[in-house]
């Protein structure tokens, strides 16, 4: 709102030419000459990054004709550039590269800790998988298989002593062991299958295009 | 706006086509169930030479309604159909894998499973 009261307050003078005209007679001339427009197309990326306000801006220069409009269009656009900055390039939030790769490593170390601590209770066919470049919602992947439920309930307490212990993370998922069993670490989702439910839903044929992170023990 | 007797199409390649509410599970007495949400469903319709049957009651969560998803940032999120994923009683999808978009609520909700199977998560 600021900047569109500015915006009016500024052509002045061209409203007061333009008003004893019925804005319905004064529309035919105006448009073949299109002052605003030449101006602003001269200077793309300034009239892109503020469509907003260009609009208003040749909706209210259409009325008026008045050949300073371009001039004074000039000195309002670089008056709002100055106040505004030219274009918006990115989000300040955003965070930097280096502070990514840091997350990704810290999350691959908690990853391959996990996967450790599942190998150790004789978890079969470990694989780590970084999903980050296709899934936005998580980092890794680890699926793992276990031969009974006795066994997934191990691995799962396991890695939840783990994590709490060493990370201070808490698991939200599956408490009870499942065919299935899930534990949701934000950054780390892990998978624990029977050897059935491995094969029928295969998440690793799903996420084929995942890349499969070495892991530095033997499986 | 899910209740019983509304009828929701399935989104995943458990067998099953079509779906009608017969429950919905966790409160007593509610009218109405939202995205996130078990319901008890009859299944209506099904693809040949699976293993669902019709007139089978099963279990399914919610996965898109065509009534308006609210989130807290004032993002709307509304759906051309009402679709659900057939669970079983452990919460593991029937199917193996989801079709169409969900959104990442279900994450929040204990359902990362089906989340871990869609193909888009919105």
């Amino acid at each position: 709102m600021q900047a569109s009261t500015s915006l009016f307050s500024c052509p002045l003078p061209c409203k007061s030419l333009a008003a004893p005209q019925l804005p319905g007679e004064c529309m035919p001339f105006v448009r073949p000459i299109k002052l605003s427009w030449s101006s602003s197309l001269q200077r793309p990326v300034k009239f892109s990054s503020v469509t907003g306000l260009s609009r208003d801006l040749s909706m209210f220069s259409s009325m008026a004709f008045n050949p300073n409009v371009s001039e004074d269009t000039d000195d309002m656009y670089d008056e709002l550039f100055e106040k505004y900055g030219k274009v918006v390039l990115r989000r300040s939030d955003k965070k930097p590269h280096s502070a990514e790769v840091d997350d990704d490593a810290e999350s691959l170390a908690f990853a391959v800790a996990l996967a450790k601590v599942a190998s150790d209770v004789k978890a079969a066919d470990i694989r780590v998988l970084f999903v980050k470049p296709l899934v936005y919602w998580t980092r890794f992947f680890i699926i793992a298989t276990a031969f009974s439920r006795p066994q997934i309930d191990a691995i799962g307490s396991r890695i939840r002593d783990l994590a709490e212990k060493q990370y201070g993370k808490v698991p939200s998922g599956d408490s009870k062991p499942n065919s299935w069993t899930l534990l949701d670490f934000g950054d780390v989702v892990i998978h624990i299958f029977l050897p059935q439910q491995r094969a029928l839903y295969n998440l690793e044929e799903f996420y084929a295009n995942a890349t499969l992170i070495e892991l530095p023990f033997e499986n | 706006m899910i209740q019983p007797q509304t009828h929701l199409n399935v989104a995943d390649n458990s067998g099953a086509r079509e779906l009608m509410c017969i429950r919905i599970i966790g409160t007593s007495n509610r009218r109405y169930a939202h995205i996130g949400d078990v319901i008890v469903a009859v299944i209506k319709e099904v693809v040949p030479n699976m293993p669902l049957e019709r007139s089978e009651v099963i279990r399914a969560v919610i996965v898109r309604t065509c009534k308006e998803f609210k989130r807290d940032n004032g993002m709307i999120i509304r759906y051309d159909d009402n679709a659900a994923v057939i669970i079983d009683q452990e919460g593991n999808p029937k199917g193996t894998r989801i079709f169409g978009a969900i959104v990442r609520e279900l994450r929040q909700l204990n359902f990362t499973k089906i989340v871990s199977l869609a193909p888009e998560v919105l």
